[in-house]
């Protein structure tokens, strides 16, 4: 029960990420090698901030405005000039991507970081369970009813939508299709950064954590199409559930591979439901 | 101005293939030795991009699979080293056919994720059976290479390998050039064009793909045998996932299906990143810096090609000289 | 208001438009015809932002506003979505003037834009052109996949919305007949080359329009 407890937190975190892949696909098509840094960088961030004296929450929300930010750099680099083919996107956000291990080791050096979270219990239904864990899919939750209010009600998340469903009509109407690309950039390095707090008290991050952070959001995201935020918060579940398990009564080291042997047994599924020839856009 | 009669790159390389190693003091002979394994990997990997188009980040995985063949196979089983050097390249390319099959079926983003997983699993893989491989600590004392009495050892050992390395990158080079012009070439260049116009002008798109994929682990499997016999010990943190991305970027910068482009790209990433690993560990520069100056500069590579000359720089030279080469931008 | 003086429009290599001149003026309606391919579509697109002319210029004194050909809703979005995101570029989102110009619209206000007719579509479309306040609404292929009465019946409303609010058309159409019908004026573009200019009247008896556009007789032209 313990392992299920954790493995939904870090499910959430997962959900997290897989939700800022697909905000960003939604809208530009593009798929962002570099989401799991926007993880990292907040998780660092909010350990220097908390070492600073700065107070709990306030430290975590910089850290994700911060992400979001960078979010935003990253994607001028990536979609901000006309013309870039969304191949040349994805190449450019995997050197953005090792391009942030330099800046990180620079800062924060080349070993984990973590820092404590909400420590204590909470009894719930005679189930105890670690206040860390209820405050992630607390966060979680809020979150995704955040998002769902963004895009279903407020004009900007409309313009958005209208960007991923019809990207043409949506600059016939007026819409600068490349500068909502760049507010869903911003969007997923802020959600992405989200994961980043809640997972490091839990996991501790280095430099290169991007790597299997990133898969694991992949591998949840692509459950819903890379297009879905609601499927792509079960896949994140499904996987931090069963990677808990795997570590739990298996063995620890194959935890990583569940997500991964997850991820392309989801594709070649799906790639076998397509019929080959159709589509030139990627996938 | 046509350069068209003064240059001619095949007359350079093969002489600079027969003179470099006698000529290179030992501690440069080891990189180009690298560069020409590197060159090897890269070329298979430019013509997947290339034709394919679509991006692998699995190639230091088949590089290992390669080392590892080569190595398990002289040191455990006492196979000829010769013969085990033939047998890696195989190896690598059958897995790859095994592989290919589910994971080509993937396009765009999902592939390169694809590769991404198959890169991790393997060395995952690799580390956990440790029976076999020496699992993380690694695979030590593999035999030197040699055919028969004749063992390469002691102070002619760069010197041989800087012979094999280059002569193995010269003769990929020279398959991929025989393969761009022949027909099946052709048809895989259409393929890069239009999977859907290709498909349709009959072309059995998913079989090229395949041999292709299987030909580029065979380039990397055989480069990765040589570096087994070459450093003697080998470990799955020798075939990291940057490595990998090392290729990709040697690829893109001398550009996707161009095939100069794989040896121009090997030698000037090669050679910028070695420039910046010694400025980083020169005395009072900080202890990371090597590390941080490869990342950075990985990165301002591989964005400034894609941003500046998403063709690669070898295109864009036979542009300036009025040649017209094969290439793909991405 | 418009004015399109040598317009040279390139997709890549291809020269889509070559040196294309033409004119509408406030509270015209002027009709467009041609054959696929002829350039119409590169045409509006251009004069509404979405591609660069390689050389010459457009002049346009005022907003202008496309109902694109194939409609191309937001899908996946609701009518009334679809309508206030027409007015992206203005203050009032208010889709209450698209309603009064097509009452049906209002019932189905909810319904999600890819679940519609391909009438109810194209009304979506024009309306949701409309709520940009445009001077010039550029219509692409308005008869496209419709039924006849179902053209009608949209090409009426664009007649009463130029008569009645003075609001400029150019009317891209293969459907010569309709487009003759509609308009007084109206160019005949080939080959990224506008080859006849007339009133309707004129270009509706000439004989080389009606034998490629107005399907005479071949004996008729000769």
């Amino acid at each position: 029960m313990q392992y299920a407890a954790s493995g939904v937190a870090t499910g959430c975190a997962f959900a997290l990420v897989a939700t800022g892949f697909v905000a960003i696909y939604r809208v530009t098509r593009v798929v962002n090698f570099a989401q799991g840094v926007f993880a990292v960088i907040a998780g660092m961030l909010a350990y220097t901030l908390l070492g600073q004296g700065v107070p709990h929450l306030l430290a975590e929300m910089l850290a994700v405005v911060a992400a979001g930010a960078v979010g935003v750099l990253i994607g001028l680099v990536a979609i901000g000039r006309r013309g870039t083919s969304p191949l040349a996107s994805l190449i450019i956000t995997l050197g953005l991507g090792i391009g942030s291990y330099a800046v990180l080791i620079l800062i924060w050096g080349d070993q984990p970081i973590s820092y404590d979270g909400f420590k204590g219990n909470l009894d719930v239904g005679g189930v105890t369970m670690q206040l860390q864990y209820v405050l992630v899919v607390l966060l979680t939750g809020l979150a995704f009813v955040a998002l769902g209010l963004f895009f279903d009600h407020t004009y900007l998340g409309r313009g958005l939508t209208a960007c991923s469903s019809n990207p043409r009509a949506a600059r016939l109407v007026g819409i600068d299709v490349t500068r909502m690309g760049l507010v869903a950039f911003g969007l997923g390095g802020g959600l992405g950064g989200l994961a980043g707090v809640l997972l490091t008290p839990m996991q501790p991050v280095s430099f290169n954590s991007d790597v299997a952070i990133a898969i694991s959001g992949f591998a949840a995201a692509i459950f819903g199409g890379l297009l879905r935020p609601g499927t792509a918060l079960i896949g994140g579940l499904v996987l931090g559930v069963a990677e808990a398990l795997v570590a739990g009564y298996g063995q620890a080291s194959l935890q990583s591979g569940v997500a991964l042997v997850i991820m392309l047994g989801i594709m070649i599924w799906q790639a076998g439901r397509r019929s080959i020839g159709t589509g030139e856009d990627t996938a | 101005m046509s350069h068209r009669r003064l240059v001619r790159p095949w007359s350079i390389a093969v002489a600079l293939t027969l003179v470099l190693p006698l000529v290179l003091p030992n501690a440069l002979l080891t990189i180009y030795i690298f560069i020409g394994l590197s060159t090897m990997v890269v070329s298979g990997l430019s013509l997947l991009m290339g034709f394919a188009g679509q991006v692998s980040l699995g190639q230091a995985a088949f590089y290992a699979i390669g080392a590892y063949t080569a190595g398990l196979l002289s040191r455990d089983l006492n196979v000829p080293p010769v013969l085990g050097l033939a047998i890696a390249p195989a190896t690598a390319a059958a897995i790859a056919y095994v592989v290919g099959l589910p994971l080509l079926r993937l396009r765009g983003h999902y592939l390169a994720f694809g590769t991404l997983a198959f890169q991790l699993i393997t060395l995952s893989a690799i580390g956990e059976a440790r029976d076999l491989t020496g699992g993380d600590t690694g695979l030590t004392a593999i035999p030197p290479l040699g055919i028969g009495p004749l063992i390469v050892e002691g102070p002619f050992k760069p010197i041989v390998f800087g012979y094999l390395a280059g002569g193995l990158a010269l003769l990929t080079l020279l398959f991929n050039q025989h393969l761009v012009r022949s027909r099946p070439g052709r048809a895989l260049r259409a393929l890069a064009t239009s999977e859907a116009g290709a498909l349709a002008a009959g072309v059995p798109v998913g079989r090229y793909k395949l041999q292709v994929f299987a030909l580029s682990a065979a380039y990397a499997g055989l480069a990765g045998g040589v570096y087994a016999f070459f450093v003697s010990y080998i470990a799955p943190g020798s075939f990291p996932l940057v490595r990998s991305i090392e290729f990709l970027i040697m690829a893109t910068v001398g550009g996707l299906g161009s095939v100069w482009g794989s040896a121009v790209g090997a030698t000037v990433v090669f050679l910028v990143v070695q420039v910046l690993q010694n400025l980083g560990t020169l005395p009072g520069m900080p202890l990371r810096a090597p590390a941080v100056f490869s990342y950075a500069v990985y990165a301002v590579i591989l964005i400034g090609i894609m941003l500046g000359l998403p063709g690669g720089v070898v295109p864009a030279i036979q542009a300036m000289w009025g040649r017209r080469g094969y290439h793909v931008r991405p | 208001m418009l004015d399109v003086h040598d317009l040279v429009v390139r997709y890549g290599a291809a020269t889509a438009l070559d040196g294309v001149s033409l004119r509408v003026d406030r509270g015209e309606m002027v009709a467009l015809i041609g054959p696929n391919g002829a350039g119409k579509s590169t045409l509006l697109n251009t004069i509404c932002g979405l591609l660069k002319p390689a050389s010459g210029t457009f002049h346009l004194d005022g907003r202008v506003a496309q109902v694109p050909e194939g409609r191309q809703l937001f899908a996946e979005m609701s009518v009334e979505d679809n309508l206030r995101l027409g007015a992206w570029t203005i203050r009032e989102r208010d889709p209450g003037r698209a309603y009064a110009l097509f009452p049906p619209l209002l019932e189905l206000r909810q319904r999600i834009a890819g679940t519609l007719s391909g009438g109810e579509q194209q009304m979506v479309a024009v309306g949701r052109a409309l709520m940009a306040q445009p001077d010039l609404l550029a219509v692409d292929e308005l008869s496209l996949g419709l039924a006849p009465m179902v053209v009608d019946d949209l090409a009426q409303h664009l007649v009463r919305l130029n008569r009645d609010k003075g609001m400029a058309v150019l009317l891209v159409e293969q459907n010569a007949r309709l487009a003759l019908e509609l308009c007084p004026r109206a160019y005949v573009l080939e080959a990224g080359r506008i080859a006849l200019t007339g009133s309707s009247q004129e270009l509706a008896d000439s004989p080389a329009v009606r034998a490629a556009y107005l399907g005479a007789a071949l004996d008729e032209v000769v």
